[in-house]
């Protein structure tokens, strides 16, 4: 053969660097769980979960292979990106290759127990007496529980004491609308922008609109109620005024999270899992429970995830997954939990008050999660997808302009109804 | 090649329009290393002031055997393609394989199907064959984009070489597979390193497939790997920009050393008169 | 002359076989030819099993999702009512459905149009070399090999009304905040400005090698003859590289069409449907709410592949018909 011409010799140095990385990785790894095809494939059990952050190796991921050891088995545990692991589970039903256990967002779990891959917890012979019923509400579909919530978080208030100092606001009179408003006002004068939240078109928006939406008294079944027209109008008023940015359009909770921490907001809405951040912030920070139109704290809708159970053909498998779920769900493990995911609150009256006795300044957050709600509780279950998404787009109308609130909430409730007819 | 009339001003406004089109591309270095606090300042700093390294600590500590995985697809989905596409354009352009006109109007159809219909469909058909999280079934995933656009190429290409070459091979006694190897093959340089270079981004940057079949490997691409960076609730985008700096840059060099040789085989190969 | 069209004909377009040569042999034996084509079957053989696997069954499933009405409980059992059209008469009707075909014809059409030109343009910039030329063509291809998250989220950091840079170099020359990604009638332009710039490679390389095609030696004679550039451009370039750009346009027609990524980082297709095109439209129906939708998915994905057919009948009607010129 002649000489090998350059690309090929390229391509060949390419291939060997690659194949070194990959070995490199494989060497370097150590015990990962993903190792679990011991023999007899029947000690080893699949587990999905949202949290890609956290790798092979992290306290997340050492809780759950621990968790399986306990339970005499070996945990093949997965990370998907939370807004494909929904229909990921609904394609694995199908195929029937459903992992044993699956940890989602709450307001998912109707919708997988809606098509009956999901076991219950009566069917595990696991008892839930203990758990916060507001939370447990969530999965909770015809009057079984199909999951256990692993620990709660929720929005609230977070504010700039700096700016708020400066413009002579004093947070502990926000107790109200009104009240909110005049605050956003004087920031306004003092020449910063008042707040920022994410209105995004996905579910996030949905998510940072209830607690005004149910604030304001308003009710998921009715979209185009007065209270709620008040409370879109208070959103778009706040637009129109300049209190807050026309990019809380397009913001993700993250987004708007990273626009706080440049320290020209005054306020921020968002959710417990960013305490931490806001302790290291580069300005001292505090937080206020999101105020309700006429005074008290607003319903705020839960987040966190529920441990679920798909079916699965071998039923012998549900003792370990009894077990394994256990594990998990006890006062410690609820703790433990709470902390792993920069405080998730536990969904036990007994975990949250040993957190408390671990971090007593987290009082707020407790009070808050006890006030929340659940997105699909009230019955809605399968319904409130259906609901959110119309409630979202009615949010994106208004705040860009293209429709009034009252108009934008009308047609969101057409729709609904005609969606969840 | 002996055009050196005027090379500077052309080089100049080479370098400029090279320069806006890649604005974007330094945005994104300019982001992986700005600092939590100013990723959202307004107004932005055009060059990060206060720089930060954390996103390329988390890559370098991280994504290493990542970026190897998705180097190993990218060769992997090329080696593919050209198997399947080569002989397939040799087939139609040179061997006059009956019912190309169909064939070529099917391969324009395949690739109009929505690439998320494409994972779902492969999704229930890998739990089948048990291809899931494997390599081998990600790279026969990621070919499903290439292949087409490869034959297309090939077919075009081939077509163009004059029948008076393989004819003459014919007459004196090569085979059909003789032909290919000998004569079609060393002419189509140029096809084979434009697919090859297709075939290769379109694997590098693919995510979709990564994402519905091989979510459990123990080589995962870089692609997902940026899912890293992107929790529940929060995303550290410093990290993502540094992935994306650190994978785009032996992608670059490949890019680079692939161009030179792409159109340069054209006069100097045989198919002048 | 004759040669150098013929030539240049067969190269630049996909299944025609080229001119015959002048010296058609129909004495060719039928054992040859016959043999022949069993070779030409095995040579095809890897592409067509390839073809029938992976695409035909995809493609039937996605069939079968849009004639059934699959809710999810239907997904996961398997038990499907059959209703044949009903998905579709529902899809065609919905309030979505002129403003997703409006937005996809202005992304799809805008995008094309100024991707080819501006490939063109830089194709004819880069036909003859100069110093870098090569380095530089190289590296436009850069945006191709990030990945989509990573560009479309790049461009809509650039373009964010508050903080975004192209505000802020907007504002150095005086003109207000245009707040392209959250303005109802702006955010389908900004979508389709970012997909321009993506769609730039490919068309880079594909005209590049077209124009490497045409000799040299047409331009130099066409010099000689006193032709300008600008004429050597309109009367030589663009004539003898229409199957390179027909070809180009169409598979970028096709592309464009299934474009998701870019639109649903930057805007997910808000607000409120303002940047909602046909495919984002399927794919928020089946993974962007809580509540797939599957069957609506399928059928709008099915009425992509519709379209796409529509215009690739059309490329091949105007195929055939350039065969039949001499």
């Amino acid at each position: 053969m002649k000489r090998i011409p350059m690309p090929v010799r390229v391509l060949g140095l390419v291939g060997a660097a690659s194949v070194a990385l990959t070995a490199c990785s494989s060497g370097s790894d150590g015990s990962d769980g993903s190792d679990g095809a011991s023999a007899g494939g029947d000690t080893t059990f699949t587990w999905w979960d949202p949290y890609p952050q956290h790798e092979d190796g992290s306290d997340w991921d050492k809780r759950v292979q621990a968790c399986g050891e306990e339970a005499g088995v070996t945990i093949e545990r997965t990370a998907y990106d939370t807004t494909a692991l929904t229909n990921q589970a609904l394609l694995s039903a199908q195929e029937g290759t459903s992992p044993d256990i699956i940890l989602i967002d709450n307001p998912a779990v109707s919708t997988l127990a809606d098509t009956g891959m999901l076991t219950t917890m009566d069917e595990l012979g696991f008892d839930t007496s203990a758990f916060d019923e507001n939370l447990l509400d969530a999965g909770v579909v015809d009057g079984d529980t199909y999951g256990i919530p692993i620990g709660a978080n929720t929005l609230a208030l977070y504010y700039n004491k700096a700016i708020l100092d400066a413009a002579g606001v004093d947070p502990a009179t926000i107790t109200d609308w009104a009240t909110l408003d005049d605050a956003l006002a004087k920031v306004a004068a003092a020449g910063r922008t008042g707040i920022t939240f994410a209105g995004i078109n996905t579910e996030e928006g949905s998510f940072q609109f209830l607690p005004w939406f149910w604030g304001a008294g308003a009710d998921l079944r009715q979209l185009d109620s007065p209270e709620a027209v008040q409370a879109l109008q208070l959103w778009t008023d706040w637009l129109d005024k300049g209190y807050a940015q026309q990019s809380a359009i397009t913001n993700s909770q993250n987004t708007t999270w990273e626009e706080f921490l440049t320290g020209d907001f005054a306020f921020a809405e968002n959710g417990t899992w960013q305490v931490n951040s806001a302790a290291e912030a580069g300005f001292e920070t505090g937080y206020i429970q999101l105020p309700a139109m006429d005074g008290g704290g607003a319903p705020a809708p839960t987040g966190g995830e529920f441990i679920v159970a798909p079916v699965q053909e071998d039923t012998d498998r549900y003792e370990t997954t009894s077990q394994i779920i256990e594990c998990m769900t006890t006062t410690d493990g609820l703790v433990q939990t709470a902390e792993t995911f920069a405080y998730y609150i536990p969904s036990t009256a007994e975990g949250q008050e040993a957190l408390l006795a671990e971090h007593p300044e987290l009082d707020t957050w407790v009070g808050a999660v006890q006030d929340a709600k659940g997105r699909t509780s009230d019955d809605l279950g399968t319904d409130y997808p259906l609901i959110s998404e119309q409630l979202w787009t009615a949010v994106q109308k208004a705040l860009s302009g293209a429709a009034t609130p009252q108009d934008a909430l009308t047609e969101a409730q057409t729709a609904a109804e005609s969606a969840t007819s | 090649m002996t055009t050196t009339r005027r090379p500077w001003w052309k080089t100049g406004l080479g370098l400029l329009f090279t320069a806006l089109m890649l604005f974007p591309v330094y945005w994104m270095l300019n982001v992986s290393l700005t600092q939590t606090g100013d990723l959202r300042r307004d107004p932005p700093h055009v060059f990060p002031v206060a720089p930060t390294f954390e996103g390329y600590e988390a890559v370098f500590r991280q994504q290493l055997p990542n970026l190897g995985t998705s180097l190993l697809l990218g060769l992997g989905c090329v080696a593919l393609t050209l198997l399947i596409a080569a002989p397939a354009g040799y087939a139609i352009a040179l061997l006059r394989l009956r019912g190309r006109g169909p064939l070529n109007f099917l391969l324009l159809v395949a690739q109009m199907i929505p690439g998320v219909v494409m994972a779902m469909g492969f999704y229930a058909i890998y739990v089948r064959l048990d291809l899931l999280n494997t390599l081998g079934g990600l790279i026969v995933a990621d070919s499903t984009v290439a292949v087409p656009f490869a034959v297309l190429l090939f077919t075009a290409f081939m077509s163009g070489i004059p029948r008076e070459m393989t004819e003459a091979a014919r007459i004196d006694g090569a085979g059909v597979w003789r032909v290919f190897r000998s004569i079609v093959l060393p002419m189509s340089r140029n096809p084979i390193l434009t697919v090859s270079l297709f075939a290769f981004l379109w694997a590098w940057s693919d995510f979709i497939f990564a994402s519905t079949l091989n979510r459990n490997g123990d080589l995962i691409p870089i692609t997902l790997g940026i899912y890293h960076y992107i929790g529940n609730n929060t995303t550290q985008w410093n990290a993502i920009m540094a992935t994306a700096v650190v994978a785009s840059i032996p992608a670059a060099v490949l890019l680079v050393v692939a161009q030179r040789y792409v159109a340069a085989g054209v006069t100097a190969g045989a198919v002048k008169d | 002359m004759t040669t150098i069209s013929t030539r240049l004909g067969s190269a630049g377009s996909p299944g025609r076989d080229g001119s015959t040569p002048p010296e058609v042999r129909r004495t060719a034996p039928l054992r040859r030819v016959r043999s022949t084509q069993w070779a030409a079957l095995a040579f095809a053989l890897p592409l067509l099993a390839y073809l029938l696997v992976f695409y035909a069954f995809p493609l039937y499933r996605n069939i079968d999702l849009s004639v059934h009405d699959y809710n999810v409980r239907a997904f996961v059992q398997g038990n499907a009512e059959f209703v044949g059209l009903d998905v579709f008469r529902d899809v065609l009707t919905s309030a979505t459905f002129p403003t997703a075909v409006r937005n996809t014809l202005i992304f799809v059409l805008v995008s094309l149009v100024f991707q080819y030109a501006t490939g063109l343009a830089l194709a004819v910039f880069f036909r003859t070399s100069f110093r870098l030329s090569a380095v530089l063509r190289g590296m436009f291809l850069v945006p191709w090999l990030l990945p989509l998250i990573v560009s479309a989220s790049t461009w809509s950091w650039m373009l964010n009304g508050d903080n975004g840079i192209v505000n802020s170099a907007l504002q150095a020359f005086g003109i207000g905040q245009i707040n392209w990604l959250t303005d109802p009638s702006l955010a389908i332009w900004s979508v389709t400005i970012a997909n321009i710039w993506l769609g730039i490679p490919f068309n880079l390389v594909i005209l590049y090698s077209g124009l490497q095609n045409i000799p040299g030696d047409v331009y130099e004679a066409a010099s000689l003859d006193g032709a300008n550039a600008w004429q050597q451009f309109w009367r030589i370039t663009f004539p003898l590289l229409r199957p390179v750009s027909a070809i180009t346009l169409l598979l970028g027609f096709v592309y464009t069409l299934k474009v998701v990524d870019v639109i649903w980082v930057m805007t997910t297709g808000g607000p409120a449907n303002a940047s909602t095109t046909l495919a984002v439209w399927s794919y928020r129906e089946a993974f962007g709410t809580g509540q797939p939708d599957f069957s609506p998915a399928a059928a709008v994905g099915n009425i992509l592949i519709l379209v796409a057919l529509a215009i690739g009948l059309v490329y091949v009607q105007l195929q055939r018909r350039q065969e039949k010129q001499p």
